[in-house]
């Protein structure tokens, strides 16, 4: 029984790492640079979404639209901001300043949003279903079928669009990319708006669950990077296996050994998995161009 | 001066008027000559910006109702002077030192973190400034060891609350088996110590002390294994987002278990966080501004409702322990400096001690300070209440 | 010049500033308040863990995102040894500092083998487990609550206290920046720098890059230590909520912002990181908001920091020191030890595709060794082998009697080979000189902090000076490397390379991109290092330099030796000519009519771009006109492909015009002069290597809305081998396959003007006769194209007109008839006679 509830809310939360670090490998795919503070995008798209769909009392399903259109809007802003100025230069000051932008955005939610947490209702996430003898709630068992669906959507969208294949011919050969006509740039914004709207989707998912507040992405980020590491950053499927086996294992160490332990056994697992396996566990070991 | 130091000043004098612009929402009045300096650090961002917002609000409307009475020692106003402490020790105690040193405040006021105010505490001891707790609930922080002691506080104690929340699962759920469920920050750290104590005290034995992160989405592993373990009643710290994952846990779990709580769901909408189920937790207050007011209460609620927008009424004071704590304390400092005649440290200490009756929100305080008792709220000071439709209501008045 | 000057110093004016900045704090920090004391403290602190992070980021340029952990071991071992046992301050902090060093060593263990982003991951995992594992240790840290009540240190009686404390921290601070100091300008900081620019070619001189990286995560963690173990007392309590991730992230930006890898950066980083938010204070609640904004506004001002900004705008350079002609270094001056390089049944593949099979040969010592072979033969995979990158499958290499083929490459350049690398890998930060030294060092670093004798310096220096003069330097020695020019780098690439007094010489195309003269040149170096005993062994294509320096030449094809011989009999050998000079290959031009070319449709005028300084491309002028084919001709690095990625956008920026059709191309950015109508097929072919044959011929038509599937058909009838493998990754094509697929890519965007670079490059006989029907086809059908092709013959064969570039310029132009009858173009093209 312990064990079936560790995995339920396992996958669960693995699927919204593994979200979370898709965000990650799109953005570095495109880029090699990733927004250090997905947690903030997370948190906003549940911020977004509670204040139409609360606040305003619009209807569910309009609100998300709007909270991930702000998302991807977010995102460009991010690029243009943090990312672009450094990443033309050939610096590295993107890292420290994709904090920065996270800190700045954390605190004028604070400020605009309101210090309490808030509680989501959403229809899904009330009452409670009996699986293997515990209770989840649906949204619990809807969340890991979203996350597989949306990275499902997005294996789709790069495989079977016109748009999708552009952005894996950025990924795969830049100036060849140029020389079709594709905006490298654009495709670059694009890359991280598509992330903070895959980390919006998560916060919305997470909030009824959860709650919203200004803080709630910070830790979540942290260990989507981790996921996003440990699969590999270089591929989407790894990265996604990589965010439910992050989750599970978390769940089986809170369930074996307590929650006081899970932060020091998953993070030195992390250590040990790149050490024995410096690109990740599903990266592809690159050869070493001499 | 160095260069570094006045460039320091220059850029700080800058900021501050650039923070005056702002137009902060408690820009402080205009006050006349010699203010009283009172210092406040607490975290104001963060996850516990909400707490120290309170703290403020308390502090503001004493000082403003103080300040429209003519001030004290014949006319001198009070200045409230804020600073985050970021919610880490570290930069509590640049804080303190600050307001300390630099701003010479007359006494400082601790904000909710337990650590931040026990590294506060040698700094004030040592400078000989009066420190005040309206939060922080951590036993060693007025019992510190000084002699002299400048540490006071108007808030519940870990410990006390701790045997207050056995003794009323004893009496009004028959408890023989707890299991307790804290949070794993220095607040449930404490408690843990406090309600080993007080069941130790009482020969009884938990079936289980389980802790969990304030970012867990899911407490069912930890609630599962008290279950399993026999628990027939939960003890809870947390705040009031971590309480509210426990009781929607326990909704999933279909586990109908008395919770008996520390005040942490009073800290915001816990009906709204916890669901239908938040009822069932009952949680010790200091204060409740629902029900019938005391005309302090009436007072202040209406003062807060003038000064603030957000406030339309008794559901907008969250939480409520900030507020009310705050304010009672802001008032015994009032007397305590009216009494010493002055705003030397020592002499407001002593000034403490020989406050005779102040009528306050959460009580009438008699005595309330001595050279032996730094706490000014005790045990029978504290209301068991419940949240029923978003009002935190005493226990027995809904069924 | 006198030697004396050779090493940094101290410069007296910066130093004095320094000083009086420190004793400036230290005294005021002496009579200040309780407040600015422990600011200054705290300011103190945060400098010592951010020179200690500079070793790692700034030298190094390994990053950490865990810094809080050794900071927090620092002042947990202080916290616990100075309230839990007897132990004093004085023995607590050394302790203290001394475990935090060798927990950073250890975290170098999985941390040094792993790089970017990975290397991040694992540092953070750390500072949490350190963070963590403080709150659960509950009877060693006192948990959550930590420990309180710290004692002050005290010295003869006398309690330090807070001002005590903090004076004893800028002491420290002082100490460790003057050690820092010394460490850049020792061999282990050279190394780091080394590691830091180029951790390949460290190697490739007998620097071991895991050694390096594990000192510098050692010596930053122990700093970190250090800081840690002052905080303590200085605090007096330690709590884990005071090591979270923010804290680290603070650490770095420290380094950042102040400028990684100046030796003041962190002094400078720290006060800004601390004194900030002290200055924003007032702003209570809104401090973090206004100091993440400040913080982007500052990394937006000053990316590479406030003290390298500062340089860039005051700095002055040191005088120029040009080598001298006095010591040239004597062919035996090389003194090299006269041993062969015996390679046997060398083998490896990658994937399943075997790269080197069965490669066998000697290259004898004071004798040039040419491995030829055309592209993707193995040649560069054979150095690899030979340099230690690549550990073969099976196989020995033996430099004289020692075997070479488990060892890792910088146990292969101490053992004596040295190398230089198709794109010049140079140490960019470091000085011509200072690349010189530290290749002599052979992994032998010392200790450090501590310099080498003053007489071995000078010895290094001299030796550094006569290798310079040597190899043909004439410039500045004191210049940084990244700023020379490509000769210079080329020329420095070798003689760094001999500076490791090397048994053997490996050369990855050295004469790539150079003028004639400096081809030249490199012949007769490479020429005096053979006759100094070196035993050289070169890959290059430029086939005259090959067949005028070689003793035996080499040719491999498909990673297989197709012979072997004097310059003479593999010139003669007919398999050679098969697979490598293209003999044989002969396209049929058809004859055709064609209408008469029409409206001037490309103008290029005064055509200047180039790579920083150096321009490539200087005044260039052609035109192209409708339905005409032209040829631009050239020998390598004459400027052929940066003009064609110039007219395509992919260069920018460029001065002078690109007229096309009307239009201003030269500021467009490519997708734009794609929609122009102007397509280039890239040199390399460029596919996109994971989409299929069929993705990517559709992407070639990405701008267009109208492109039809009876079009794409008409293009596969056109290049039949590419139907066949339609659905097939373009990756797995062969190079030929892959070539026509360029092509088909570019033509699926109806391009009014059609740039091919270099399309025949690295292809078999059989498939560039192929490919010139395909053009010639294109040709009939009365296609605008810009051909740039190292087939002379074949290219003036297809078209009408013609250009001959050489150094940037265009040095001819005609029919293509003229060019082909003009002598010049073979010597300028071909390089013989």
């Amino acid at each position: 029984m312990l064990f079936a509830s560790a995995l339920v809310s396992g996958l669960g939360l693995g699927s919204m790492y593994g979200l979370l670090a898709l965000g990650f490998y799109i953005t570095y795919s495109v880029s090699s640079t990733v927004n250090f503070s997905q947690g903030s995008s997370m948190m906003l798209g549940a911020v977004f979404a509670y204040t139409f769909a609360v606040t305003y009392g619009w209807p569910l399903a309009p609100a998300i639209i709007m909270a991930l259109v702000l998302c991807a809007l977010y995102g460009v802003v991010v690029e243009r901001v943090a990312i672009r100025p450094f990443a033309l230069r050939g610096s590295s000051a993107w890292l420290m300043a994709t904090v920065a932008i996270g800190i700045v955005a954390d605190n004028a939610v604070l400020f605009t949003f309101g210090k309490e947490p808030r509680g989501f209702p959403m229809p899904l996430a009330s009452g409670s279903v009996q699986i293997l003898g515990i209770g989840v709630s649906p949204l619990q068992l809807a969340i890991p079928v979203i996350g597989l669906a949306l990275a499902g959507l997005l294996h789709f969208f790069s495989r079977k669009t016109r748009l999708g294949k552009a952005m894996l011919a950025v990924v795969q050969n830049r100036d060849a990319a140029r020389l079709m006509g594709i905006n490298v740039s654009a495709a670059v914004s694009l890359a991280f708006a598509v992330s903070t709207v895959f980390a919006g989707v998560a916060g919305i998912m997470i909030a009824p669950l959860f709650n919203v507040h200004s803080d709630m992405g910070t830790l979540f980020g942290l260990k989507a990077f981790a996921v996003a590491i440990l699969g590999g950053i270089t591929s989407a499927w790894g990265v996604m296996i990589a965010g439910l086996l992050f989750g599970v294992v978390e769940g089986l160490i809170t369930a074996g050994l307590g929650s006081t332990y899970t932060h020091i056994l998953t993070f030195a697992l992390v250590i040990v998995a790149l050490a024995l396996r410096p690109n990740g566990l599903f990266g592809r070991a690159e050869v070493k161009k001499v | 001066m160095t260069r570094i130091d006045k460039a320091a000043w220059r850029r700080r004098s800058v900021l501050k008027l650039g923070a005056f612009a702002i137009g902060a929402g408690l820009a402080l009045p205009a006050l006349a000559a010699d203010p009283i300096k009172i210092g406040l650090t607490t975290a104001l961002s963060g996850q516990s910006a909400r707490a120290g917002e309170a703290i403020t609000r308390g502090l503001t409307i004493a000082v403003e109702e103080l300040n429209a009475n003519g001030g004290v020692l014949g006319g001198r106003k009070f200045e409230l002077i804020r600073r985050d402490d970021e919610a880490t020790p570290a930069k509590g105690v640049i804080a303190a030192r600050e307001l300390v040193f630099k701003e010479k405040v007359a006494v400082l006021f601790g904000g909710l973190d337990t650590p931040v105010s026990l590294a506060i505490v040698p700094i004030m001891n040592q400078a000989k400034v009066p420190f005040i707790g309206p939060w922080a609930a951590g036993t060693p922080i007025t019992k510190n060891g000084a002699n002299p002691n400048y540490v006071f506080r108007v808030s519940a104690v870990d410990e006390i609350v701790d045997k207050a929340m056995l003794q009323y699962a004893q009496k009004n759920f028959n408890t023989k088996k707890p299991g307790l469920i804290l949070i794993n920050n220095p607040w449930g750290e404490s408690n843990e110590k406090g309600l080993r104590a007080a069941m130790a005290a009482k020969d009884v034995k938990p079936a289980g002390i389980e802790k969990f992160e304030s970012n867990d989405i899911d407490v069912v592993p930890q609630l599962t294994r008290l279950k399993e373990a026999g628990a027939d009643t939960l003890f809870m710290v947390g705040n009031v987002g971590p309480s509210a994952q426990v009781v929607k846990s326990l909704d999933r779990m279909g586990w109908d278990v008395p919770i008996v709580s520390h005040w942490g769901p009073a800290g915001g909408r816990f009906s709204e966080l916890a669901g239908p189920n938040a009822k069932k937790v009952h949680f010790v207050q200091t204060y409740s501004f629902f029900g019938k007011q005391t005309p302090v209460g009436e007072k202040v609620m209406k003062a807060l409702m003038a000064k603030y927008s957000d406030i339309k009424g008794p559901d907008d004071v969250t939480p409520a322990v900030g507020v009310a704590n705050a304010y009672d304390a802001m008032m015994l400092v009032a007397q305590a400096i009216q009494i010493a005649g002055s705003t030397d440290g020592d002499a407001i200490r002593q000034g403490f001690y020989k406050i005779d009756k102040y009528e306050g929100l959460i009580k009438t305080y008699v005595k309330p300070f001595s050279p032996k008792v730094h706490d000014a709220i005790t045990e029978n000071d504290y209301v068991w209440t419940q949240f029923i439709d978003g009002k935190i209501l005493p226990v027995g008045m809904v069924k | 010049m006198s030697v004396s000057g050779t090493m940094p110093r101290l410069g007296l004016l910066p130093t004095a500033l320094v000083v009086v900045c420190f004793l400036g704090i230290a005294g005021f920090a002496a009579v200040a308040n309780g407040y600015y004391v422990f600011v200054i403290g705290t300011l103190a602190l945060t400098a010592i863990v951010g020179i200690g992070l500079n070793v790692l980021l700034g030298l190094t340029g390994q990053v950490s995102f865990g810094h809080v952990g050794f900071y927090a071991i620092g002042a947990y071992a202080v916290a616990i040894l100075t309230t839990k046992t007897d132990i004093a301050f004085w023995l607590a902090l050394p302790i203290a500092a001394v475990l935090a060093g060798v927990t950073g060593a250890l975290l170098a263990l999985p941390a040094v083998r792993v790089k970017g982003p990975y290397l991040a991951m694992v540092t953070i995992a750390f500072g949490f487990i350190v963070e963590h594992s403080a709150v659960e240790w509950r009877d060693l840290t006192g948990g959550q609550n930590g420990i309180m009540g710290i004692p002050s240190p005290s010295a003869m009686g006398i309690a330090f206290g807070e001002r005590g404390v903090t004076l004893l921290a800028i002491l420290i601070a002082a100490i460790l920046l003057y050690a820092f100091w010394r460490l850049s300008v020792s061999s282990w900081g050279h190394a780091m720098r080394a590691v830091k620019d180029s951790e390949t070619a460290a190697e490739s001189i007998g620097l071991n890059p895991v050694a390096i990286k594990t000192v510098a995560f050692g010596l930053s963690a122990f700093c970190a230590g250090i800081a840690g173990g002052l905080f303590a007392p200085l605090s007096s309590f330690v709590t884990p909520s005071t090591f979270t991730f923010l804290q680290s992230i603070l650490f770095v930006l420290v380094v950042m912002v102040g400028g990684a890898g100046t030796v003041t950066g962190p002094i400078i980083g720290a006060v800004v990181v601390v004194l900030l938010p002290e200055a924003l204070a007032g702003l209570a609640e809104y401090r973090l908001l206004f100091f993440g904004g400040l913080m982007l506004l500052v990394l937006w001002v000053a990316p590479q920091g406030i003290v390298g900004a500062a340089a860039r705008l005051f700095g002055r350079r040191a005088a120029a020191w040009n080598a001298s002609a006095q010591a040239p270094v004597r062919a035996g001056a090389l003194h090299s030890q006269r041993r062969p390089l015996i390679l046997e049944n060398l083998s490896i593949s990658f994937g399943g595709l075997q790269a080197v099979n069965g490669l066998a040969f000697t290259a004898d010592p004071g004798a040039v060794t040419s491995l030829i072979g055309p592209n993707g033969a193995g040649k560069t995979t054979v150095l690899n082998m030979l340099s230690g990158f690549y550990r073969p499958d099976s196989g020995t290499i033996h430099l004289g009697v020692q075997a070479l083929e488990r060892r890792p490459a910088y146990y292969a350049a101490r053992a004596g080979i040295a190398r230089t690398y198709q794109t010049s890998q140079l140490f960019g930060s470091m000085t011509v000189l200072d690349n010189l030294v530290i290749a002599q060092s052979q992994g032998r670093l010392g200790v450090p902090l501590f310099r080498a004798e003053r007489a071995a310096r000078r010895d290094a220096v001299l030796r550094a000076e006569a290798l310079a003069t040597f190899v043909g330097y004439r410039g500045d020695l004191l210049r940084r490397a990244a700023d020379l020019p490509h000769v210079d780098r080329r020329l420095l690439e070798i003689a760094r390379a001999l500076a490791t007094a090397p048994a053997a010489l490996l050369l990855d195309e050295p004469a790539a991109g150079l003028s004639r003269e400096d081809k030249e040149h490199v012949g007769k170096l490479l020429r005096e290092v053979a006759v100094g005993g070196v035993a050289v062994l070169l890959v290059e294509h430029d086939m005259s330099l090959v067949m005028g320096i070689s003793d035996h030449v080499v040719v491999i094809d498909a990673g297989a030796r197709i012979a072997a011989g004097s310059p003479q009999d593999v010139q003669q050998d007919p398999a050679v000519k098969q697979a490598y000079l293209g003999e044989g290959a002969r396209a049929e031009v058809a004859a055709t009519e064609r209408r008469a070319p029409g409206e001037r449709m490309l103008e290029v005028g005064r055509l200047t771009a180039g790579y920083g300084a150096e321009p490539v491309l200087r005044e260039v002028g052609l035109d192209v006109r409708e339905r005409e084919m032209v040829a631009v001709l050239g020998a390598n690095g004459a400027g052929k492909s940066t003009l064609m990625r110039a007219l395509a956008g992919l260069h920018r920026p460029v001065t002078g015009s690109i007229a096309f059709q009307g239009a201003e191309l030269g500021d467009m950015p490519t997708h734009r002069v794609v929609a122009q109508g102007v397509a280039l097929v890239p040199e390399g072919r460029q596919v996109f290597p994971e989409l299929t044959v069929l993705d990517n011929i559709r992407l070639g038509a990405f701008l267009r809305k109208d492109a039809t599937d009876a079009e794409l058909d008409e293009l596969l009838e056109r290049f039949p081998r590419l139907r066949e493998r339609l659905h097939q990754r373009a990756g797995l094509l062969s190079g030929g396959e892959q070539q026509m697929l360029a092509i088909a890519r570019g033509l699926m965007a109806k391009p009014k003007l059609l740039l091919l670079d270099e399309p025949s490059l690295g292809l078999a006989p059989a498939v560039i006769a192929e490919l010139f029907r395909v053009l010639d086809r294109l040709r009939q059908e009365e296609a605008t194209i810009l051909l740039v092709d190292q087939m002379a013959g074949l290219a003036l064969a297809l078209s009408d007109r013609a250009y001959v570039m050489d150094t940037g310029v265009v040095a001819a132009s005609g029919t293509a008839a003229e060019i082909a009858a003009d002598g010049a173009l073979e010597r300028a093209y071909l390089g013989s006679s």
